[in-house]
């Protein structure tokens, strides 16, 4: 299933960057090879002939939102540079910046060089300080392409950076986990949860160490304690794992952990409260009962589909837990 | 109300780490643990768990990564809009919906976003919340657990993973509409 969901993820991430990207071939939503106008006010004295010219651009917001088709635009004020070249042909170029507008800082991301746009002048007709100019910006293309590019390698830098922010968070928990094993405080826990824990996990002995491992996990997560609640989970899966009898393939009670982790039942749902208050809410616990509500209809949900499917043939046949022959009497 | 409510969570927040902290640290020293040599032994293994996952995140937040860049969320909302209308869900709550699963910032991103639009105590902004808070990234938790103990084969895992998504996302908008009497 993972397999076949992973594969989807990455060819239809891709198909569609490339639909995308066809697509503004032919609507051509960057105006490539289409001249813009505007005005530049020069600072100084009038420049003559076809010197360097440096001013500020103005195009007013209407004109710049029909240009690019946008419901609303902002006046473009933004100092410019316009150099000649040796074959007589002028090239603008446009710092991006703070005021820069918002599509032209996106067309900028996408081109060549991130800090500046840059495109040829078509005409220019200077009076006084004043020159009007048309010109016609480089073009942009294939830019969900590169942004799946860019997210690939983004993403592969981000989980080692995850991975690695893990190891003292880890280390301290498991630290932790352990002195509360020796000192038997886990031990208590379990013993009060056995009727519950012997439920979900019938494979499992109620006085194993992985037990005691899940049930502090699914406490700091109630509490939305998640840094603390991931190396217990962890822990847990290691625990469980001692218990494997097949590498590398999931076991029921692995299956049924992994579901009520997921499903997220949190008492306090502290990140999505502090964006309520944070947006100016009058009431941003409001959310508190209607969290547990749907983590709650998850969590029941989930621990059914869980016990549903591991009979399943096509996940029975895999199950650890079974030898061949129960497989085949299935 | 909502001040006495937020300097709760906040208390609840910054004693919560401390308390266990002493509380299981204490136990241990109440038991005659030797708190320090047993607290290093257990530590030991963190870095190793750490670097075990890696291949797994990378896997998982890569193909992730390029499905969130390439805009196919874009397209799956647009065909899965006529749906959601009949349960009564708005369209825009969609891509909240679909995300979630898949990454906690992007779903974080989405949720800050529908509020500063349409406000945090409408419909939108009250659902978006709730959506957020009614259920886990399952594709992360699945990545980092199983990568945790090199299980490859996640045989049910997934799909019921995904169920409990799915009927998150449907508790959190029947109480939400409950709550607005819609």
């Amino acid at each position: 299933m993972l397999n076949y969901v992973w594969i989807s993820l990455v060819v239809i991430g891709i198909l569609a960057a490339a639909g995308n990207d066809i697509r503004d071939e032919f609507t051509n939503p960057y105006r490539n090879s289409i001249p813009l106008e505007g005005i530049i006010q020069m600072d100084g004295s009038p420049a003559s002939g076809m010197k360097n010219i440096e001013g500020e651009l103005r195009i007013p917001a209407g004109a710049f939102a029909a240009f690019y088709g946008l419901a609303e635009g902002q006046e473009v004020r933004q100092s410019v540079r316009i150099v000649p070249r040796d074959d007589g042909s002028s090239v603008i170029t446009i710092p991006v910046g703070e005021t820069t507008p918002a599509f032209w800082r996106g067309m900028a991301r996408y081109g060549a060089n991130k800090d500046r746009l840059t495109g040829i002048v078509r005409g220019i007709s200077i009076s006084e300080s004043r020159a009007t100019i048309t010109f016609v910006l480089d073009p942009v293309r294939f830019v969900k392409l590169r942004a799946v590019t860019q997210g690939a390698f983004d993403a592969a830098a981000g989980a080692v950076a995850i991975a690695f922010g893990l190891i003292g968070i880890m280390a301290l928990w498991l630290g932790v986990m352990k002195v509360a094993e020796e000192s038997g405080a886990v031990r208590v826990v379990t013993k009060l949860l056995t009727p519950l824990t012997q439920r979900l996990f019938p494979e499992v002995p109620p006085d194993h160490p992985a037990v005691g491992a899940m049930i502090m996990n699914v406490s700091a997560n109630m509490l939305g304690l998640s840094n603390a609640a991931t190396p217990f989970g962890l822990k847990a899966m290691e625990e469980l794992n001692k218990l494997n009898p097949k590498i590398g393939t999931a076991t029921n009670a692995m299956c049924t952990f992994l579901t009520i982790n997921t499903a997220g039942l949190v008492i306090i749902p502290a990140t999505a409260i502090a964006v309520r208050a944070a947006a100016g809410s009058v009431n941003p616990g409001i959310i508190i009962g209607t969290s547990i509500f749907g983590a709650g209809c998850a969590t029941v949900a989930g621990l059914i589909a869980v016990k549903l499917l591991q009979r399943l043939p096509r996940f029975r046949k895999d199950d650890p837990g079974l030898g061949e022959k129960e497989v085949a009497r299935g | 109300m909502a001040d006495l409510l937020r300097s709760v969570i906040d208390i609840i927040s910054i004693i919560a780490i401390p308390l266990i902290l002493t509380a299981f640290l204490g136990w241990g020293v109440v038991k005659k643990v030797k708190v320090y040599e047993v607290f290093v032994e257990g530590a030991k293994d963190g870095f190793n768990v750490a670097v075990r996952i890696i291949p797994y995140l990378v896997a998982m937040l890569v193909a992730i990564g390029i499905f969130r860049a390439s805009g196919a969320m874009d397209v799956l909302t647009s065909v899965l809009a006529p749906v959601t209308g009949l349960i009564g869900m708005p369209a825009e709550t969609l891509p909240m919906a679909l995300m979630r699963p898949l990454s906690g910032s992007g779903s974080l991103g989405i949720m800050t976003e529908l509020m500063k639009v349409h406000g945090p105590d409408s419909f939108i902004g009250v659902l978006a919340s709730t959506m957020y808070g009614s259920t886990e990234t399952t594709f992360y938790v699945l990545a980092v657990y199983f990568g945790a103990v090199n299980i490859r084969n996640t045989r049910h895992a997934l799909p019921a993973g995904l169920t409990a998504d799915l009927f998150g996302m449907l508790g959190a908008i029947f109480i939400t509409r409950m709550i607005f009497a819609i």
